[in-house]
């Protein structure tokens, strides 16, 4: 497949009067045409952030890429001024979010919304943009699409108001759908919903797809490449098979390990001892070792580069000073 | 601990007891309406929020009741209900041999040592203008218990037996992260000494890595001070973890009810069915060959249940019956299995 987007050292700092916040640290990663790409991370590891790096939305001041390229399409998005990045943003890379009801307008109708982006992007008129509206919502499964659109927000459920999300963000047939946690504010027979839906319309649109979640469940079920971020660095990425069922670093297998599961008995969990942490502190260690069981001397003195596993899946990368003692044997 | 500290809050008559188990608390017949109120200057009721609308469940000493089911249906209700938070709008919760729809005021009182909450979110359940000292022993002020200089060394040591430092114990509770915050919401509710604890969804605001953490530390308190929880989620994978029973609410009544494994791997009601269905399970192997039962539509508003079966709006599998037949209740199809559904009853 297609080289899509190439995310080279990626690197956030917000400047704020407590400090520095080390949000992003050095991402690198690959995303393919089509790709479905699992970010997988805790609040505060820099998941969402890098993801409004991509779409050049990062608040400034306080925040700045200070570094990396994101190249997509033969352009680096970090270089590109605001007006050229508005062209890209909506028709190319579209972007949904985890609380539908802050991201729509409550005093906009949904049609007003929803035509907005079509008509800027792909030149319609009104009366075109109407229709393909309607044909939007019946896409996402809104049912009486048409007696809907001059519906406001407020008229719609949770789960029926991150449908129109997805209707709007699919408006002007992006190559790459950012879903930044778009099922956490949902229960979890309308998430089962729109993980269905987003599967299947990926599968029909043929679109690349970032999901950003905390719940490795849900990454299991939507993605074949996953990222594992911990304090703003990407800790393992590859194929989602090897990293759950061979994981590399620390963090990722005590992730794994601290699950309960639907599907298994019952034991005492696994617990990651310590807090996360404070992303104030410049990073020049790695950031894992005061939880890491396995730490070693050199996690203590500098940052492990994200590198080949030994012995593993040529795709499968990981930052580690130390070895893991393998998840299969453990079992 | 202080074993004198707290007396017994009721020299309980007699308590009951169900297949030569303990029954801590009884619920029957439970409802809690709220009121949905119209007009300007004359309020009038124009209908009701059915939020609870008629329970019947024991709960054993020392087992973990899960409470779940999807936002709306009831569960957290439930547990305000049942500790007098909200006052029932019918039903009885007899609690230690003594119904507590009954009693007020003084006696009251005596028997809320008996009977604590964990609340879901660490950052508003917790005074910021308190220190971390005064909050654990807020509930030994309010009921008048030991001295200041005693309370000092109590409180230590319920820092220490929920994992925090009593170093901390002049610290405000913005200087501790969201899973040293929930151990301080712990800690608070274990200063009387309860017998009984509602947890409600106390790990759903916490990170992966912490989740487990407070579940152990819930899980090892429940062993040392022999507590009984009612412990509400919407996690079900936790749920299987931490409960010995569960019970399954939808639209403010329970459909399911029994041994947690018994309604994990033999699921009976179709919506317990499609809810496991919907879990995501962090094995990709396993997603990749599961089945799911997606459910259509939204759960609707419970000021206006359907007609028939609460669930025949979005039920798989439903027939004639249930939109003729009034709901179904909940009935016993194995020893300790609760089922309502029209097909199975």
């Amino acid at each position: 497949m297609a080289r899509l987007m190439d995310v080279n050292g990626l690197t956030v700092r917000f400047y704020t009067p407590e400090g520095t916040v080390y949000a992003v640290n050095d991402v690198t990663y690959t995303l393919d045409e089509g790709e479905s790409l699992a970010i997988v991370g805790e609040s505060g590891s820099g998941k969402s952030v890098h993801a409004l790096a991509i779409m050049g939305l990062i608040p400034s001041p306080p925040g700045k890429v200070t570094d990396g390229t994101v190249m997509f399409d033969g352009r680096d998005l970090v270089q590109l001024r605001e007006d050229e990045m508005r062209l890209v943003r909506g028709s190319e890379i579209a972007m949904i979010f985890q609380d539908p009801m802050t991201s729509l307008n409550p005093v906009l109708k949904i049609s007003t919304q929803l035509t907005e982006a079509i008509k800027l992007h792909l030149g319609m008129t009104e009366a075109q943009a109407r229709n393909r509206a309607v044909e939007l919502l019946q896409m996402v499964g809104i049912p009486a699409a048409a007696d809907r659109l001059d519906d406001y927000p407020h008229q719609f459920s949770g789960g029926m108001r991150q449908r129109v999300m997805i209707a709007m963000a699919l408006s002007c047939n992006p190559r790459l759908l950012i879903a930044d946690e778009p099922t956490t504010a949902l229960d979890v027979t309308i998430q089962a919903q729109i993980v269905e839906l987003i599967k299947r319309l990926r599968a029909e649109l043929g679109m690349a797809l970032i999901w950003i979640t905390h719940d490795l469940g849900v990454a299991a079920g939507i993605a074949d490449h996953i990222n594992v971020m911990y304090a703003g660095q990407i800790v393992e990425r590859g194929p989602i098979m090897q990293v759950f069922k061979d994981p590399r670093s620390a963090y990722t297998l005590g992730l794994l390990s601290s699950l309960p599961r639907l599907d298994l008995k019952d034991q005492r969990l696994v617990q990651i001892e310590g807090q996360p942490p404070d992303m104030r502190d410049e990073p020049t260690f790695d950031p894992f070792a005061p939880r890491n069981p396995y730490v070693t001397e050199r996690c203590w003195q500098e940052i492990p580069p994200l590198e080949n596993v030994a012995k593993g899946h040529p795709e499968h990368f990981a930052r580690a000073w130390y070895d893991l003692p393998s998840l299969r044997n453990a079992q | 601990m202080a074993e004198t500290m707290v007396e017994e809050a009721a020299p309980a008559p007699e308590r009951a007891q169900e297949n030569g188990r303990e029954v801590i608390l009884s619920v029957r017949g439970l409802k809690k309406h709220f009121p949905i109120m119209s007009g300007f200057i004359l309020q009038r009721r124009v209908g009701e929020v059915r939020a609870v609308d008629g329970l019947d469940f024991d709960v054993f000493k020392g087992e973990t009741l899960g409470l779940v089911g999807e936002s709306g249906c009831g569960k957290s209700t439930t547990g305000r209900t049942i500790l007098q938070l909200y006052r029932p709008t019918e039903g009885n919760v007899v609690f230690e041999g003594e119904d507590l729809t009954q009693i007020k005021g003084e006696r009251m009182r005596a028997i809320r040592r008996r009977m604590q909450i964990i609340f879901q979110d660490p950052f508003a359940s917790l005074n910021p203008r308190m220190t971390v000292g005064n909050i654990i022993a807020e509930p030994l002020r309010i009921h008048n218990i030991m001295s200041r200089r005693e309370q000092k060394d109590y409180v230590g040591d319920l820092m220490e037996k929920v994992g925090l430092n009593p170093y901390f114990v002049n610290r405000y509770p913005h200087e501790f992260s969201g899973g040293q915050r929930q151990r301080i919401g712990i800690a608070r509710s274990l200063a009387l000494e309860p017998s009984f604890i509602v947890a409600d969804e106390p790990i759903s605001a916490l990170d992966v890595s912490i989740q487990a953490q407070v579940v152990n530390l819930l899980e090892d308190l429940q062993n040392q001070l022999n507590l009984t929880y009612l412990f509400i989620a919407h996690d079900l994978s936790m749920v299987r973890h931490i409960c010995d029973r569960v019970a399954v609410m939808y639209l403010g009544k329970i459909v399911e009810l029994g041994n947690t494994d018994d309604v994990y791997d033999n699921p009976q009601h179709p919506y317990t069915q499609s809810l496991l269905s919907a879990v995501p399970v962090p094995d990709p192997e396993v997603e990749l060959q599961r089945q799911r039962i997606i459910l259509g539509g939204d759960v609707p508003n419970p000021a206006t249940p359907p007609i028939g079966c609460n669930f025949n709006t979005r039920c798989p599998v439903r027939f004639g019956l249930c939109h003729e037949e009034p709901d179904p209740i909940l009935e016993e199809i194995r020893p300790g299995h609760f089922v309502a559904c029209h097909r199975t009853n």
